[in-house]
């Protein structure tokens, strides 16, 4: 490869960071309490290469606190390695924060040349994008108003555009395609590819691995601050998924034998436990969202693909089974079951129930498990939250558990909107 | 060199930076950027009061002695103290992008220099309504002389605002300092008062070098002095470069820092 072909050269960086629990920044504590100035040094990253190609993108993936983020951020100089070498060639722009130094009482015309000052632009040069800025931001009518007035989606609309019109030869993303509605998501993506073709260096670090497969060249593993795989998105994305479902079905696993041996040496304490237990990633947040006459609870949900791995992330067109243990405190004669399923912005995607589905009433009368198997499910890209509910026959709540599960679809084929129907063209 | 260019780079956001601070300055007051006027003046008034009529100063016309000093030091001690906190304040934009740090201190020194300026019309104002009489030719020196101020406060400005992130007691210890600063520089008295045994630190304080130079010029209507242009040039110089070092050392852990 020669050399002026590569635009990001990472070459061996590492980064801790200190972890005070208790930091004081003035003299006094400083000196008082030197004691509490010990800190934990947390290694985040452990030695990270990797080269990217004019034009090329890339992706990094891994799970929360692999060390992905932090690499972004050392990318873009907000931060610096404790060792190793980064080499950018060429103007970087990022997407990590938008809207930095936005002034909310200067108008949105105001606040683009300040914003895009911070990335380095002359007065020249924003003066010859601000038509594409604005026309772009769809904010045309509302330029010339204070950005206080904005709605928080024209607010995003207006940084996004700025940041995505400063034309660098590096562009640097961290989950920024959760901007704005359905249709402006859509833009900024054919944007995106708009900007690629252009022969733009992108780097990407997202959780949606659907949007990494649909504009990566590479996707980059970052697993407890290595590099565990590179290499193609699709193989290297199914990897990751293989291995994050092993990974969540040993800790549930563990956690059951965990609750075996608790239950067996504390027997007397099986009876109070009504309050669902808390696994995290079952309940993201719980007093508000769940009411009912508490006959029964839902104890714990769990979703499983067609071959009975469990997992959290699901590609389009795949088959999801929930699967609810329940619990019994008085028996209900006439249960029915129900699925609600809502997008991010709170848009119901589908919703029935065992009545509205012709099931017989059930009568619940000791704890027990049900099963909800979806065939094909044709939920496109992005997270889903989803609640499920206990009810009587004449639709008094017994257990109704708002947002009770998240799961994530991913779609490499890029056809937008909420759900795919299933088609094909006939043209002559 | 490369800061330099880069600094260049980003001249857009430095002007921009200094137009939302001198425009947020007097925001939402009813006399707006009149105050920049305004106060320098009622400062002026205060001093004149206790110096001529109850401390009572023989030094002729001492409105004006005092007004070309304090002009000068006001600027210079802004830069120092609430230019040590011009970082920290920054603080989101510093976590969250990147652009050449020193572009802070940078702005708000120069908004702040940008004030003086402004001051200094109402000193030629009062120069020519007294009718105190002007030296043009000295007026020549001016402009070399706050350049050189300006490096002098932006030097120290870079060095407390990257000392401030790290050790937020910076900000209140300044004050003090400040205050000790103003004292220990001829700005309410005649530098021929202080006794010999003292010289010596007074001649080692860059602020008398610079606010002497102002003072021969505006008040007593000269050439400043060679050996004092000379001086405050070489602390000027000094202070700049001592401030970009340290600041260039320290900046590397800002975001992690603040």
């Amino acid at each position: 490869m020669a050399v002026n072909d590569i635009a990001i050269d990472v070459n061996n960086i590492t980064k801790s960071f200190k972890v005070f629990p208790d930091k004081g920044s003035q003299l006094k504590e400083r000196l008082l309490f030197r004691k509490r100035n010990r800190y934990e040094e947390r290694r985040v990253l452990r030695g990270i290469s990797f080269q990217v190609k004019k034009g090329e993108a890339i992706g990094l993936i891994g799970h929360n606190g692999c060390g992905k983020s932090t690499t972004l951020k050392l990318l873009t100089k907000i931060m610096y390695p404790d060792t190793g070498t980064i080499t950018m060639n060429g103007r970087v722009s990022s997407l990590i924060e938008l809207g930095a130094g936005f002034h909310p009482d200067m108008s949105g015309r105001e606040n683009i040349y300040t914003n895009a000052a911070i990335f380095g632009l002359t007065k020249k040069e924003i003066d010859a994008r601000l038509k594409d800025i604005i026309s772009f931001s769809e904010l045309e009518e509302f330029i010339d108003n204070p950005v206080r007035t904005y709605s928080s989606g024209m607010y995003m609309r207006l940084a996004f555009s700025v940041a995505i019109n400063v034309d660098a030869d590096i562009l640097l993303i961290d989950e920024i395609l959760a901007v704005g509605d359905a249709n402006f998501q859509a833009k900024c993506f054919n944007k995106l590819k708009e900007i690629k073709a252009k022969g733009t260096t992108i780097v990407i670090v997202s959780h949606s691995l659907g949007q990494i497969e649909q504009i990566c060249d590479r996707s980059i593993w970052i697993h407890e601050g290595l590099i565990k795989a590179e290499g193609d998105p699709k193989e290297i994305d199914l990897e990751y998924l293989d291995f994050m479902g092993r990974k969540l079905q040993e800790t549930t696993s563990k956690e059951l034998e965990e609750k075996q041996s608790d239950e067996a040496s504390e027997t007397e304490q099986t009876e109070e436990d009504t309050a669902p237990e808390q696994e995290e990633e079952t309940a993201p947040e719980e007093a508000p969202k769940r009411w009912g006459n508490g006959s029964a609870r839902i104890k714990k949900i769990r979703a499983y693909t067609a071959d009975g791995s469990q997992q959290k992330v699901f590609r389009t067109g795949e088959q999801i089974v929930f699967r609810l243990e329940y619990t019994v405190n008085k028996p209900v004669d006439d249960a029915v079951f129900g699925i609600g399923i809502f997008s991010r912005d709170g848009i119901q995607c589908y919703g029935t129930n065992t009545r509205i589905d012709k099931y017989e009433e059930f009568r619940l009368d000791r704890s027990g498990t049900a099963e909800i198997v979806l065939e094909d499910v044709g939920l496109l890209a992005g997270e889903y939250l989803i609640d499920f509910a206990i009810e009587t026959g004449d639709g008094i709540p017994v257990d109704y558990y708002r947002e009770a599960y998240k799961i994530e679809m991913i779609n490499s084929i890029g056809d937008v909107g909420i759900a795919r129907i299933s088609h094909k063209w006939n043209i002559n | 060199m490369n800061t330099i260019k880069e600094l260049y780079a980003y001249r857009q956001m430095i002007f921009s930076l200094v137009k939302k601070d001198l425009r947020g300055r007097y925001k939402g007051s009813v006399l707006g950027f009149l105050w920049t006027f305004i106060n320098p003046l009622l400062q002026l008034v205060v001093y004149t009061v206790v110096f001529s009529f109850i401390l009572r100063s023989n030094i002729e016309r001492y409105y004006l002695y005092l007004f070309v000093a304090l002009i000068p030091w006001i600027f210079f001690s802004s830069a120092i103290t609430v230019g040590a906190s011009s970082v920290v304040a920054q603080k989101d934009l510093i976590k969250k992008i990147y652009f050449p740090r020193m572009v802070i201190p940078i702005s708000y020194v120069t908004s702040s220099f940008v004030n003086m300026l402004l001051c200094f019309i109402v000193i030629f104002a009062v120069i020519i309504v007294t009718g105190a009489g002007i030296n043009f030719i000295a007026l020549l020196a001016l402009p070399v002389i706050m350049a050189v101020e300006y490096l002098m406060a932006l030097g120290m400005a870079l060095l407390t605002s990257a000392v401030t992130v790290y050790f937020r007691d910076m900000e209140h210890i300044l004050g003090i300092l400040s205050m000790m600063w103003m004292y220990m520089t001829p700005i309410m008295y005649d530098k021929s008062i202080v006794p010999d045994e003292l010289l010596p630190v007074f001649n080692l304080n860059p602020m008398t070098h610079v606010i002497e130079c102002y003072r021969t010029v505006l008040y007593n209507k000269a050439m400043p002095d060679f050996s004092s242009l000379i001086s405050a040039i070489g602390f000027g110089l000094f202070f700049l470069i001592l401030g970009c070092l340290v600041f260039s050392r320290l900046q590397r852990h800002f975001a992690e820092e603040l």
